[in-house]
């Protein structure tokens, strides 16, 4: 079973490597090849599910002095989070073999998603604090590329922005980190547990956490980086980037280290604020994309709120959310790139009526946004639901009143981006559907959104497990 | 094994004007041989280094037990950093028109065979011998395309160099009119009288080293130096150069003689922090490659000095590693620097654009350098940086450890304003034709770049080898 751990890790960081090498003979072969390896790594986390959910946790270690030891191991909430980065890597990999088709520069796409997946599954297994900082790190990099993808001056300057803010962040959490060695002379995660951090460590920590996962006020660097193809921001959004942030919360906070009662005050107003004003900046928004990427910044502050609260019933919400606006956001992104690509444009005001010539993609979108909204029977609803009814559950109902008004804001915001571009006049009557891959991606993200909703019930109950382990209740 | 640190490079710098006569382009062949002497030999002490009882592995006593040269472990990581930037400097020098080539050769191997020899010294006035033959074969090398820049920059090298050298001298006289001795030995044991004068050539040896090593704000030589300098020249100097001159005798003169003291250990970690980060901010408003490079040694520098004041384990260490790191990834970037100067024809930012495209390898190896540098990980740079705030932090130098964090993001801004100008995006109007220069000038970019991704994948053997390297200097 370490085998098994060791291949949904090193698969991807290592087979990369010989897709541009590959991608020199043959797109078809790079291709395939870059499938299989996300393929190879979602099976080998597939098979660390079972060992994970009976407690049986598969572990790697690998000393190395001064703290700076590999420890990886496979817990139940490693599992699911790689389990749900990969499946939606997977999805949007095989979207991009037909949106990408045209352009130059494939072989680094390529290179680059499936390191940045792999690194993500690194990070969610990984036990030392240094090395999901390195992951991190990768995921910055790898991210900074892509969305410089298409090497337009202004891109390239966004795509340092986003670096440089992540970064920033990052070395901020990393100064947190040094403090907590300081005091426990470790960086093991499962000898940190329970113990209390200092105010500073958790405040820088919070940054890096809060410039990762685009939390106001370091949000700014997340709707610029809609700048890349679609695909990528896609996966910053759904996949991988974002969520590293509220992973690394639920890793580090969550049943793990103490913190003292101030955070428990300061944090939600935070992610309130958060929630609201990127709400309201959505809904004012005329770029497709930002209003999208503004979606996404206000929908991670529910996942925080879940992940905050001092009740079983909002983490478990968390961690769900993370799944359901993971497939949801996925899929309203991949529409938006079938939009984009076959209008070429970005601004709302100048479409709609496309539900006309586009029928497929409206309703895959029509679907993802019912999921976000948070609408049953979608998936999104299920996860809403829990967080809020947590919020209130630990005392907060003050604060559930403010993700109510969030959530509404969330349907508004939607449903006029819905209205402006598939609804109405049709302004681009010549206009075909996209690609038959395409389609299909989006189709499986928005079904996956429903059923995720319908069958509740599978991922519900090993998020339980999941909470359970995580807070020490069996 | 010592002395034929000494006189290989010696006899090969030599051989150079023979060579001229007869059979130019083999003097570089002969040269490129002795480095790689150079470097075998450095492997092999490392190796016997580990398995040494005392920590010593070579030493060599002349003149009746007067004079002697050792390698210690420190010396040893010294003296591997001097071949492999010297390997990188001949290969690429190669592949570049220079005129007199085998002169040239002739004063890298002899700067060499000063560098090896202050690395082995063990008293304070070799030491000072070993300072001047490196610095006046740099002086010579700077101006070596008889230029105007070069001039300029070299001739204001050799003034402060000229200052410094004054103030080194008048601080061995004060050491050995105290202790009547010259050898680090003698002259730490009779140091414990803390007479007036010892403190007062403490004060002048670490001026003159600071001058030498570019420390703000003492620094104004550098940014000229590195710039003026021709390509080849400045991998060598910036790679090692400065630092066994300047860095490495300041970290072996406090090590060996005077041990940490707390008014030391604040007037560098104060001066560490000021190159640390002024340098940092003055790189960002840099247009020229070359000079936004040479500030970014200089801060580099800072940091490398503040993690050995901190005195503790872990801090010398951390300098140790960034010492190596840095030799690495600053000659790669000048390297790089040097590729599309070669290439273009153009040195300033702005006239550069998108030679990614044009030039793959240069491009993406100067990514690894340019992530090493910003302390990026995996990359050798980050785990060099990550030891030294943890010992800053430990040692509870609380605000220093900040400072470094913060510069790391300045670093990265100003290296990714570079590759923006550069390299990532479109291909600049004019540059159509560029094309990747030729193997002889990648081949050692290639090389440096492995070494930043291998040492920092593999930085579990490189932490315990330094580690045990450095255990006598540890306590």
């Amino acid at each position: 079973m370490e085998n098994a751990l060791l291949v949904a890790i090193l698969a991807p960081i290592l087979g990369a490597f010989t897709l541009p090498l590959l991608g020199m003979h043959s797109a078809k072969a790079r291709n395939a090849v870059a499938a299989a390896l996300l393929f190879l790594s979602f099976g080998a986390s597939l098979l660390l599910l079972k060992p994970s959910l009976s407690g049986d946790i598969v572990t790697v270690f690998k000393p190395a002095g001064f703290g700076l030891d590999l420890i990886f191991s496979a817990d139940a909430l490693g599992v699911f989070m790689a389990l749900a980065a990969t499946l939606i890597g997977l999805i949007v990999t095989f979207y991009s073999f037909d949106y990408l088709r045209r352009e130059a520069n494939q072989n680094e796409y390529y290179f680059l998603t499936v390191l940045f997946l792999g690194a993500m599954a690194g990070l969610v297994y990984s036990q030392n604090l240094v090395i999901i900082y390195l992951f991190w790190e990768i995921s910055a990099v790898v991210c900074w590329r892509l969305i410089g993808f298409y090497r337009e001056p202004f891109m390239v300057r966004r795509a340092d922005k986003a670096f440089l803010i992540t970064v920033g962040g990052a070395l901020a959490m990393l100064l947190g980190l040094i403090i907590l060695f300081n005091e426990y002379h470790s960086f093991d995660l499962r000898v940190l547990r329970g113990m209390t951090a200092p105010n500073l460590a958790v405040g820088l920590i919070m940054a890096g956490i809060f410039s990762k996962s685009a939390t106001l006020p370091f949000h700014t660097w997340l709707p610029d980086a809609g700048v890349a193809p679609s695909p990528v921001t896609a996966l910053l959004h759904a996949a991988v980037l974002v969520k590293i942030g509220v992973f690394v919360f639920a890793r580090l906070f969550v049943g793990g280290l103490v913190w003292e009662p101030v955070w428990d005050q300061v944090l939600p107003v935070v992610i309130g604020i958060s929630s609201i004003v990127a709400g309201g900046a959505a809904l004012v928004e005329n770029d497709l994309k930002r209003i999208i990427a503004y979606s996404t910044v206000s929908q991670l502050a529910f996942i925080f709120l879940g992940l905050l609260m001092d009740s079983r019933l909002a983490v478990a919400g968390g961690l769900l959310y993370i799944l359901t606006h993971g497939l949801a956001k996925g899929g309203l992104f991949l529409c938006a790139g079938i939009v984009e690509h076959k209008l070429g444009a970005k601004d709302i005001r100048q479409m709609g009526g496309l539900a006309r010539n586009m029928p497929i993609t409206a309703s895959a979108f029509a679907f993802c946004a019912l999921s976000v909204m948070g609408i049953p029977p979608c998936g999104g609803f299920f996860s809403k639901y829990m967080v809020i009814a947590g919020a209130v559950e630990s005392g907060k109902p003050w604060l559930a009143g403010v993700f109510i008004a969030g959530a509404f804001l969330t349907v508004l915001y939607l449903l006029r981006l819905f209205a402006k571009v598939f609804l109405g006049e049709p302004k681009f009557p010549e206009v075909k559907e996209g690609t038959a891959g395409m389609l299909w991606a989006v189709s499986v993200l928005a079904g996956l959104s429903l059923l995720s909703g319908f069958l509740i019930g599978y991922p519900n109950e090993f998020i339980q497990i999941a909470v359970g382990r995580m807070v020490g209740i069996e | 094994m010592v002395l034929a640190f000494i006189f290989v490079p010696l006899v090969g710098a030599a051989m150079m004007p023979i060579m001229r006569k007869f059979w130019v382009k083999g003097s570089t062949l002969v040269t490129i041989a002795v480095t790689l002497f150079m470097l075998t030999g450095s492997f092999a002490n490392i190796l016997r280094e580990i398995n040494s009882e005392t920590g010593i592995s070579f030493q060599k006593t002349l003149l009746g037990e007067k004079f002697a040269l050792s390698i210690d472990g420190l010396s040893a990581v010294v003296l591997m950093t001097i071949a492999l930037v010297t390997l990188a400097t001949i290969i690429f020098s190669a592949g570049v028109p220079i005129g007199r080539r085998s002169g040239f050769n002739a004063l890298v191997l002899l700067a060499v065979t000063g560098m090896n020899g202050l690395a082995m010294a063990t008293d304070i006035f070799s030491m000072y011998v070993f300072v001047e033959i490196v610095s006046i074969s740099s002086f010579i090398l700077i101006v070596y395309n008889m230029d105007e820049i070069g001039t300029e920059g070299s001739f204001k090298y050799m003034i402060l160099s000229a200052v410094a050298t004054v103030f080194l001298l008048i601080g061995i006289a004060a050491l050995f009119a105290v202790t009547g001795d010259v050898s680090f030995q003698g002259v730490a044991a009779g140091l414990s009288s803390s007479a007036p004068l010892v403190r007062f050539g403490l004060g002048f040896i670490v001026f003159a080293l600071a001058l030498k090593s570019g420390l703000m704000p003492f620094h104004g030589w550098l940014p000229d130096a590195y710039t003026a300098a021709p390509v080849s020249v400045s991998v060598l100097l910036a790679g090692v150069i400065t630092k066994v001159a300047g860095v490495y005798t300041l970290m072996r003169i406090i090590v060996a003689v005077f041990g940490f003291s707390e008014s030391f250990s604040n007037l560098i970690m104060i001066l560490g922090a000021l190159s640390m980060t002024l340098a940092a901010f003055m790189a960002l408003g840099q247009g020229d490659f070359k000079r936004m490079l040479a500030f970014s040694s200089i801060s580099q520098i800072g940091y490398i000095l503040m993690s050995f004041a901190t005195g503790t384990t872990l801090g010398l260490i951390g300098a140790v590693f960034h010492f190596f790191n840095h030799a690495v990834f600053k000659s790669l970037l000048f390297l790089n620097a040097g590729a599309t100067e070669t290439a273009t024809g153009a040195r300033r930012l702005e006239d550069l654009g998108g030679l990614a495209a044009k030039m793959p390898v240069t491009g993406i190896t100067s990514i690894i350098g340019m992530l090493s540098a910003a302390g990026i990980p995996p990359l050798a740079g980050f785990w060099s940086k990550i030891l030294i705030i943890i010992a800053l932090w430990g040692s509870g130098h609380r605000f220093y450890a900040g400072l470094a964090v913060f510069t790391s993001l300045v670093t990265l801004a100003y290296l990714l304003h570079a590759q923006r100008r550069a390299f990532f995006g479109k291909v600049r109007e004019g540059l159509e034709n560029v094309a990747e220069v030729s193997p002889l000038l990648y081949g050692p970019a290639v090389l440096m770049a492995v070494l930043a991704v291998a040492a920092g994948i593999f930085y579990p053997v490189i932490i315990r080898t330094l580690n045990l390297l450095l255990r006598i200097h540890l306590n």
